[in-house]
């Protein structure tokens, strides 16, 4: 498991935590390189799907940063991203998955280091909790002509 | 005739059965009427009102004799179902009856004696059209549908399981597949139990796949530990969804089939839906919307669903805003929430994911929201039980995830 490298889908919302980002970036914060970045108009346009989708392709965690409460450049989106993503952390923990694989956190966008701190400690919970899970469902079909 | 005079007709025969029913009461129920009286008044939501929705097809004077290049062949199979899709086939009321002069129905398990036997000897394509109801589940499941697949011109996926995968397709959500289904089934459940350790004593008999007894050979098909949908298996031309497909639905089914078997009417597209609306079932609701908060989810049984009210400004939780329409919201009228067995509308890719995104931003933010903590919103969601089941009721097979994973103990 040492050498197990994770795939990780961030998505950041373009106000804060995409601004922090880059700040990590431009202050040359160290961090792991396992996340690729998406970037959002706002946490609330990241539709549960999207998640979904991450995980189905094989994504080992997804992390969601948005702006914090009260913060939201929009009112309201992050109060409505927490709770379709607490949501979203339930159907996950029923289809099998360990919860701590989706994460959902607040950074702002003077927050570089706390963007490094949210991406090392995710970095480090996944390599914890190994490879994602999912098995691709091997459809009848493909075993069939493949004989 | 027209559309438009097909529904007066309908309707003016509706309102005179209707009437001749209140006539036909006999006075010893006149007691009972008059304590029911105001519930039934104000039950008339939408159960009287205008058809909405999906107008079914205008059949016109249907099946006049064969059609001109002789009967075309139909069969009908059920796969992982229940059976309630081949029932519905006979919401076509009297017109049934005349399906007979325009198909030979090769097959139909469940009311004409055509075997497997009796397919295998058709050329390849002889069959027209071919239904198939009920999900992917076991190897002669399979077997039949690609056999079927293989001797017909048109298939149709019928019903919600062959769809999306239906109800039978929640099995995907057990971890440990066919065994631990298969073990949990026959040795925990407590009849079974029982049975296991009085006859068996105690030595657990479980289905095998093949057996031999004196006479010969015995087989069962194999379970799969995943439950597909039809067009995971085999390439389907059509789709009619539905928990069964309303009589609305399905008589543009016959539409399709009559207008090409005997006016050489071009098949629509291939990979069309067909009977159902391009809205979703929230839109074609009757109830009146207030867009209101949930503040606390409920079941339809905990309130008063005798009104005009939507479900969800009641806090009850409905799929309607994602779920395909063409029911002419044949739950929603009667109180009952919508629970998406007509799959997703055509701007939805995944319903259960959709759905509880709606449902989700529909819990109210208060003043102290920018106070709250992840653990209070956990709380206020976890009012929502087994979202899973509840947003995938019927469409497991078809999204992202498709089945449980195991963390392996972790």
């Amino acid at each position: 498991m040492a050498d197990f490298e994770p795939k990780i889908v961030s998505f950041c919302c373009n106000w804060c935590s995409y601004a922090g980002a880059d700040g990590a970036g431009v202050a040359r914060l160290q961090m792991p390189t396992n996340f690729r970045i998406i970037r959002t108009m706002c946490s609330a346009r990241i539709d549960p799907e999207f998640v979904l989708r991450a995980f189905s392709k094989g994504a080992d965690g997804v992390m969601i940063l948005g702006c914090h409460p009260a913060d939201c450049h929009y009112i309201g989106g992050n109060y409505r991203a927490r709770r379709r993503i607490s949501l979203l952390r339930i159907v996950l923990e029923q289809y099998g998955f360990d919860p701590r694989r989706l994460k959902l956190e607040w950074v702002s966008a003077s927050e570089s280091t706390k963007f490094q701190d949210t991406v090392t400690g995710f970095v480090n919970t996944i390599k914890e909790l190994g490879p994602t899970p999912l098995v691709k469902v091997e459809l009848p079909a493909e075993a069939k002509e493949a004989e | 005739m027209s559309l438009k005079d097909w529904w007066a007709e309908r309707k003016k025969k509706r309102a005179e059965s209707k009437e001749a029913k209140v006539e036909a009461a006999p006075a010893s129920a006149s007691a009972k009427k008059t304590v029911e009286a105001p519930a039934s008044e104000a039950s008339v939501c939408a159960l009287d009102s205008e058809p909405i929705g999906l107008a079914a097809a205008d059949l016109g004077e249907l099946m006049p004799g064969a059609p001109p290049g002789g009967k075309i062949n139909m069969a009908v199979y059920w796969a992982a179902a229940c059976g309630g899709c081949d029932v519905s086939l006979l919401d076509i009321a009297d017109r049934i009856l005349t399906v007979k002069d325009m198909a030979n129905i090769v097959m139909w398990p469940i009311a004409v004696d055509g075997k497997e036997k009796d397919i295998q000897a058709l050329e390849d394509g002889e069959i027209t059209v071919c239904l198939i109801n009920g999900a992917i589940r076991n190897e002669e499941n399979e077997h039949m549908a690609r056999l079927l697949r293989q001797k017909s011109q048109i298939v149709v996926a019928y019903g919600s399981c062959a769809t999306c995968g239906g109800t039978p397709a929640l099995a995907n959500l057990v971890p440990g597949g066919v065994n631990e289904i298969i073990k949990y089934v026959h040795d925990e459940v407590p009849s079974t139990k029982d049975f296991q350790e009085t006859y068996h004593k105690g030595n657990y008999v479980h289905p095998q796949t093949s057996t031999e007894v004196p006479e010969g050979t015995l087989t069962l098909p194999k379970l799969y530990d995943t439950v597909y949908a039809l067009d995971q298996i085999i390439d389907v031309d059509y789709y009619l969804p539905g928990c069964p497909p309303l009589q609305e639905s399905i008589s543009h089914l016959l539409k399709v089939v009559v207008d090409f078997a005997y006016h050489g009417v071009a098949l629509p597209p291939k990979g069309t839906i067909v009977g159902v609306t391009s809205k979703t079932l929230c839109e074609e609701c009757p109830r009146e919307k207030k867009f209101e908060r949930i503040t606390e989810v409920k079941e339809p049984y905990e309130v008063d669903t005798n009104n005009n009210k939507c479900l969800v400004d009641m806090g009850i939780i409905c799929l309607g805003s994602s779920t395909m329409g063409g029911c002419g919201a044949a739950c929603t009228r009667v109180g009952q929430p919508c629970r998406g067995c007509y799959g997703p509308s055509p701007d939805v890719q995944e319903l259960g994911s959709s759905a509880f995104t709606a449902i989700a931003s529909l819990f109210p933010v208060t003043d102290e929201e920018s106070q709250m903590s992840e653990e209070d919103i956990d709380n206020i969601m976890k009012q929502i039980k087994d979202p899973l089941g509840y947003f995938y009721a019927f469409s497991m097979s078809k999204s992202l995830i498709m089945r449980a994973v195991d963390e392996g103990g972790q």
